[in-house]
């Protein structure tokens, strides 16, 4: 009886380098990845049929539980898909405000992800680091809107809360200070040699593979491929905001950490313009109740990359059909591609790389065993 | 006479101290290391928090001590055992009381190295006992680590016995004392790849490789739990005095008295201000890969540490 | 070695983390906590019961001695039914340390005062 030359190591659903439950089959062969098998599905919680029991007023609560991180794309998204169907234009003061939460968010999660990364890698003191400079965009969001991590601020029709002189001021210095610690971020980010030793040539993804893969977000732009929904299909204020997107060359764990660290930067600056130029005036409208029958597509540019809702409605109060594509999902393919042939110590930070949100992404797949049929069940 | 013996060997600087400080300077080292980064370390238990590691390791005797059913048993409960006294034997070569160590004989240099060397064989033992893919993965990456820093820390812990004439402990530090000059200073390249090399067989950060968490959950260190993973944690923190306090000796000066002060308390000031260095490097880097640290050991340390031992030979640092 | 400065200039400054519960970090204003009906000006109208997502908020019983019964483990916090309140009476308040036990602590119920003690 002879002996397996490789050993299969399991990362997952509990794993200390996953945030949270997906079950990774790694087969190792001495320290290198020669296969993986993902199985997916563990915190499905059956959302896109809980949007079709409720009204469109209490799906958006739905919408914004989601994920708690992203929570504002997808209220913007969402409330893009309904107020089309309902033929509603939002007032240009709301459609400021929401990109300003939007960028806030987008800064939010990145920063938090720059702290993940360098966790991952072992760097616990810039992790330590970012997360307490985080906290003043936490402080900001619990001031505005009244909510540190889930903000309820889009409601159909606008936004709920204004935004005051006083706090204007506030985020213009908070915005100051964030700016400085980002340039110091990137500056140690590009030339600590421990980290740059696990980041530099990690993980590559080249330019081809990531456009057939449908990657998406800061990991498809690491890789060379200018796509971002703000410019390509602007939504809420992006067509008057300018703005640069950022690519890299690379394509390696340090370009996506480059590329997210440099689209901190490009956001504070719309921040900054979106503060400048605000138009005076209401912040919301009042929507009817009901839906006539439709169906509208809208994407909305998370800070993972590309998000997709979709809904039909049949003339009722309630939608008749919802669905929702996370930009985790469209990563995962490109992912189980860059995870061969590396060694095991990579994997977190490939892992980390394409800044998993499984709690977006879930979907069940069931296979007829008599048949061989596949049905997939969408979450 | 045997009254005065048997409290050495137990209380003071017998097994009661050393308990003490290891306790101690596991305490210094998460405070030091919290402080960089902005957060307060152990705060409630003691005033300050200093009873910390001693409440970590009641706590983790009273839990459950489960056994893999695919372990092997009888290594698998022998190893932590061995863990903790290994450092313990070690510690009493070390000067402490005074310039002599409770036990100094020649080669007693030797000795250290040895006791280095098995326990590194016994992490191994652990993760290979353990029967688990990530504590198998840990064993193996302890023991390649090994290859990689056993040559360097030789080389450079033979300079100043070369300088000293003298292959024990207690030797080199009464040459220190009478020479009036410290190791830093004659051999500093020596010192820089001894830190290195401690901290590669110590396994802190950059080198924490075998028990990387978020790679392999908890490398060797997985199955065990309950009183092992107490004495696992309390033979790292004896190794860490044993490590620092052979950094104090060779290259400090020692237990040496200074003025009025005893030789114990410099002892403990010097041990101490080496596990702060530790800490400091410890919170600046992040974690190397098992192949960059061979490559880099066997590229970059070992000719530094061989360009060391020229030196000597050539008389600059004697 | 480039966060050598930055790591020596932390030891100099005092810790970012607050000694949580003795020293407690207290909420922005408009912070939306667990809101808080104001009998007085209640009409009994049923839209803060309508307006809740996740159904938190009941009308029991008819008429003036109707009591709204609200469930706070099923609350979000999400302060629609503030915002549904017609005459204002439902605030937001800043209490967030909300935990407990038992199931049963979880329900208020707010009546409106008995039209005798009003008339003093």
């Amino acid at each position: 009886m002879g002996y397996a030359s490789t050993i299969k190591v399991p990362f997952g659903p509990q794993h200390p380098a996953l945030k949270e439950p997906e079950h990774f089959l790694f087969e190792v062969d001495g320290d290198t990845v020669v296969n993986v098998t993902l199985r997916i599905g563990y915190v499905h919680r059956g959302l896109e049929k809980g949007f079709e029991l409720e009204t469109y007023n209490h799906g958006l609560y739905l919408a914004e539980r989601v994920c708690g991180i992203c929570n504002i794309a997808h209220t913007v998204s969402y409330t893009q898909v309904v107020e089309e169907l309902m033929g509603v234009q939002i007032p240009p003061r709301a459609r400021y405000i929401r990109t300003i939460v939007a960028e806030l968010e987008r800064l939010q999660s990145h920063s938090l992800w720059v702290g993940i990364v360098a966790h991952e890698a072992g760097f616990d003191t810039l992790f330590m680091y970012v997360w307490r400079d985080r906290e003043a965009i936490m402080n900001l969001f619990e001031e505005l809107t009244g909510g540190r991590v889930l903000h309820a601020i889009n409601t159909l029709g606008g936004v709920r809360r204004d935004i005051t002189p006083e706090w204007e001021t506030k985020l213009r210095k908070g915005m100051d200070s964030f700016e400085e610690r980002t340039k110091d971020y990137l500056r140690i980010v590009n030339s600590e040699r421990t980290f740059l030793k696990r980041t530099s040539g990690v993980g590559l993804l080249s330019p081809q593979d990531a456009v057939k893969l449908c990657a998406v977000g800061p990991t498809l732009r690491a890789s060379g491929v200018k796509e971002d929904v703000r410019a390509d299909d602007p939504y809420i204020a992006y067509d008057e905001i300018p703005f640069n997107v950022v690519t890299s060359e690379s394509g390696d764990a340090l370009a996506r950490t480059v590329v997210r660290v440099e689209e901190m930067m490009e956001s504070i600056g719309m921040i900054r313009y979106a503060l400048d130029h605000m138009p005076s005036g209401t912040i919301k409208v009042r929507p009817p109740k009901i839906a006539p029958p439709g169906e509208v597509l809208s994407r909305a540019e998370a800070p993972r990359g590309e998000l997709i809702h979709f809904g039909r409605s049949n003339g009722s109060a309630k939608p008749e059909r919802y669905k929702i594509r996370s930009p985790t999902l469209a990563n995962i393919p490109a992912l189980c591609k860059t995870l061969i042939g590396v060694h095991v110590a990579d994997i977190p930070i490939i892992l980390a790389g394409i800044d998993p949100c499984f709690s977006c992404m879930d979907r069940m797949a069931i296979v007829d065993r008599r048949t061989g049929e596949k049905r997939e069940i969408e979450k | 006479m045997i009254v005065y013996d048997l409290f050495f060997l137990l209380v003071f600087p017998g097994i009661l101290f050393l308990l003490c400080l290891a306790f101690f300077t596991e305490w210094v080292d998460r405070k030091f290391f919290a402080r960089i980064q902005n957060r307060y370390g152990p705060l409630y238990t003691g005033p300050s928090g200093i009873l910390q590691p001693l409440a970590d390791f009641v706590k983790l005797l009273s839990k459950e001590d489960i056994v893999p059913r695919a372990a092997d048993r009888a290594l698998f409960t022998l190893v932590p055992i061995f863990y903790v006294t290994l450092p313990l034997t070690a510690l009493f070569i070390m000067p402490i009381m005074g310039e002599t160590g409770l036990i100094a004989f020649e080669g007693d240099l030797i000795f250290l190295l040895f006791v280095f060397g098995l326990m590194t064989i016994i992490i191994f033992l652990a993760g290979w006992s353990s029967m688990s893919r990530f504590s198998i993965i840990g064993g193996v990456r302890s023991a390649l680590q090994m290859l990689s820093f056993e040559i360097p820390l030789g080389i450079v812990l033979i300079g100043p016995a070369i300088a000293a004439k003298s292959l024990s402990i207690s030797g080199i530090v009464q040459w220190q004392s009478a020479n009036a000059a410290w190791g830093l200073w004659l051999q500093p390249i020596g010192f820089v790849v001894l830190l290195t090399c401690l901290l590669a067989e110590l396994e802190l950060i950059p080198f924490d490789i075998p028990e990387a968490d978020t790679e392999i959950v908890a490398g060797w260190r997985t199955e065990f739990s309950g009183r092992k993973l107490a004495m696992f944690r309390l033979g790292r923190d004896l190794e860490v005095v044993l490590c620092a306090a052979l950094a104090a000796s060779l290259f400090l000066g020692g237990a040496q008295p200074l003025w009025l002060i005893p030789p114990a308390v410099v002892f403990l000031v010097k041990t101490i201000a080496v596990v702060l260095l530790f800490s400091f490097i410890r919170s600046l880097f992040a974690r190397f890969r098992i192949d960059q640290v061979i490559a880099g050991m066997w590229k970059y340390v070992l000719p530094i540490a061989i360009v060391q031992i020229v030196l000597i030979e050539l008389g600059v640092g004697v | 070695m480039s966060l050598v400065k930055e790591a020596l200039q932390q030891l100099r400054k005092k810790p970012a983390t607050k000694k949580y519960p003795k020293e407690k970090a207290s909420p922005a204003k408009g912070f939306r906590g667990i809101p808080v009906w104001d009998m007085d000006k209640c009409l009994l109208c049923v839209l803060c019961q309508n307006a809740c997502p996740p159904a938190a908020i009941k009308l029991v019983g008819k008429g003036r001695e109707a009591e709204i019964s609200f469930s706070m483990d099923r609350c979000m916090f999400c302060a629609e039914c503030a915002e549904a309140c017609p005459k204002g009476a439902i605030t937001m308040s800043e209490k967030f340390e909300l935990a407990g036990t038992d199931r049963g602590e979880m329900v208020f119920i707010f009546k409106k005062k008995p039209i005798a003690q009003e008339q003093k």
